[in-house]
């Protein structure tokens, strides 16, 4: 991995394998993904089945029993530990802002163990808090037990990202904010991630957060087997099985629509707009179909000009397919 | 003569006594918090090891201060050879017993954020463990400061420095002229002395205390 490269590079798991002392199977069985450079993949599955051993093999805080791991194509197992971490952003799930430490003095740790100059260091501080949405002016100098729980996680954030590494681990980083806090930290590391293009890999318990933020999901079983690993849109659409559908739950076909924005779709021009309710361009229409519902209507004014019911049933249509409802309209 | 008659008149030699006897403390304090927290250090994860310093340094408390200074003559001598090696001993049970209660306090998520960005361990301990543990560390010095002052007085009897001798000598000749005066000001010296470095430990802890650690 060399040091001036910002954009994501590829990660590859290859027969990856983890066997704690003393117990019976292994916590990681045997698990072979790649991650391509630049995308975002979400792990998820049950609790204990190992996302987290997997994760951290891949920055050795867990030395695999077996297996390889690449990234950028180096091999990851021949390098200094230490130096390996700093070029990998690492986000801990119990968030670890270093208590005693300033908010720019944690932000600043990595760049200063690489030797970077002062002037540049507190530049990037500054950079990331406005990047994170913290006025560097009014947090930049707070102590962390002085933040609330959602303005830690960010901060916990714009430290992994401070040496701009190529790519992160991030280990249920917006798991201890309530859903409103939840769902704007997702909408603004979503906006970062487009100008960024990392590599990263984001556990989550919350298969919501999932379809979300991933370019894929790798649903995992018992010691990290992986039962699917697709597009969001695919997964919904064709879980390989019944366990990946039980964490889709009931209502998939509304999961899709959300993965779809209004102005994915054509609208119609010629209609007429008005008296009809407004959608915007950047809404789901999962979200287009709420305003429809809410508003006992079967057409929404958008940008492009009319969207409407059927228009929406139609972008559903490859998981209606596989319901069993047959004749339904 | 009345006391303080007798202490504006030995100022001098009191003065001496108490500014050696703190330098003999301090000394003690010094050597026994670096063997202390090393010991802690390196022993805090290791639960057996913990249990054996903490047992170690627990028995030592346990020898009479008489004994320990009067066994330590047939290898160091006399004077401060003794005395220091005797008020490491007695200073080591509550530094190492806090620097592990210290450490082992420590959030595991901080440690692991540090070893995850690229610490080495020795950096963790130096930059992060060891400065959040250090507030529980400073009261075990402190401990172990206000209980080696009075034992510092012992140390007269294998002519040792400080304020002891004014207290045994004064004991030794009571009756005679000036011997309670002797005793009474000795004592209230160590009185003193333990106050000052109480004190002191105050403004430490304001001092070293990281701001974001105070509540
Ligand atoms: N240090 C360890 N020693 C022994 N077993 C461990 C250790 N760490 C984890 N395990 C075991 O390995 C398995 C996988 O743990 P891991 O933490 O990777 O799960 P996870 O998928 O991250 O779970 P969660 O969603 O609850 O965080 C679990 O059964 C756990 O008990
Ligand atoms: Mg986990």
């Amino acid at each position: 991995m060399p040091d001036d490269i910002s954009d994501g590079v590829r990660i590859e798991l290859d027969g990856l394998t983890k066997r704690y002392p003393g117990q019976e199977v292994p916590a990681v069985d045997n698990v072979t993904m790649a991650i391509p450079a630049g995308e975002l993949v979400v792990f998820v599955g049950p609790s204990g089945c190992g996302k987290t051993t997997t994760m951290k093999m891949i920055n050795r805080l867990i030395e695999p029993t077996s297996g390889s791991i690449r990234i950028g194509g180096e091999d990851v197992l021949g390098m200094p530990p230490d130096q390996l971490r700093r070029r990998i952003g690492y986000v801990i799930q119990q968030i670890g802002l270093f208590p005693h430490l300033t908010v720019a003095q944690n932000v600043a740790l990595v760049p200063k163990l690489l030797g970077w100059p002062k002037a540049k260091v507190t530049a990037r501080v500054d950079e990331l808090l406005n990047l994170v949405g913290l006025d560097p002016a009014q947090f930049a100098g707070r102590h962390p037990r002085r933040l609330s729980g959602g303005q830690q996680q960010r901060v916990g954030v714009a430290r992994a990202l401070a040496a701009d590494p190529p790519v992160m681990l991030m280990d249920e980083p917006f798991g201890a904010t309530d859903p409103i806090t939840r769902e704007r930290l997702q909408n603004e590391f979503l906006r970062l991630q487009r100008e960024l293009r990392k590599t990263i890999i984001f556990v989550t318990h919350d298969f919501e957060e999932a379809l979300r933020l991933g370019d894929r999901i790798a649903v995992f079983r018992e010691r990290s087997r992986i039962a699917q690993y697709d597009t969001p849109a695919r997964i919904l659409a064709d879980p390989a099985d019944d366990y990946v559908a039980s964490f889709i739950g009931g209502d998939s076909t509304l999961k899709r629509l959300a993965l779809i924005s209004v102005g994915d779709l054509a609208a119609d021009p010629a209609a007429e707009v008005d008296g009809l309710p407004r959608v915007s361009a950047t809404a789901t229409l999962r979200e287009a179909l709420d305003v429809m519902v809410s508003h006992s209507t079967q057409q929404v004014a958008c940008d492009g000009g009319v969207l409407t019911y059927a228009a929406i049933c139609a972008a559903a249509e490859p998981a209606r397919e596989r319901e069993e409802v047959p004749g339904a309209r | 003569m009345t006391l303080s008659e007798y202490v504006s008149s030995r100022w001098d030699e009191l003065t001496q006594a108490a500014g050696q006897h703190a330098l003999v403390v301090a000394l003690s304090i010094l050597m026994a918090t670096l063997i202390g927290v090393g010991v802690g250090v390196l022993t805090y994860r290791r639960p057996r090891l913990a249990g054996l310093a903490t047992a170690a340094t627990a028995g030592f408390l346990t020898i009479p201060s008489f004994a320990l200074l009067g066994l330590l003559i047939p290898f160091l001598g006399l004077g401060w050879g003794p005395t220091l090696v005797a008020l490491v001993m007695y200073s080591l049970l509550p530094i190492v017993r806090n620097t592990i209660v210290g450490l082992r306090a420590v959030d595991p998520a901080v440690v692991e954020a540090g070893r995850g960005m690229g610490m080495s361990a020795a950096r963790v301990m130096a930059r992060v463990q060891l400065p959040l543990a250090w507030p529980v560390i400073l009261a075990g010095i402190r401990v172990s400061t206000q209980m080696i002052i009075g034992i510092a007085a012992i140390a007269a009897y294998v002519a040792g420095p400080g304020l002891g001798n004014q207290i045994f000598d004064g004991l030794a000749r009571l009756g005679s002229v000036n011997a309670l005066n002797a005793a009474l000001a000795g004592t209230l010296g160590v009185v003193v002395l333990a106050l000052a470095f109480d004190l002191f430990y105050l403004v430490v802890r304001l001092l070293t205390t990281p701001r974001g650690l105070r509540a």
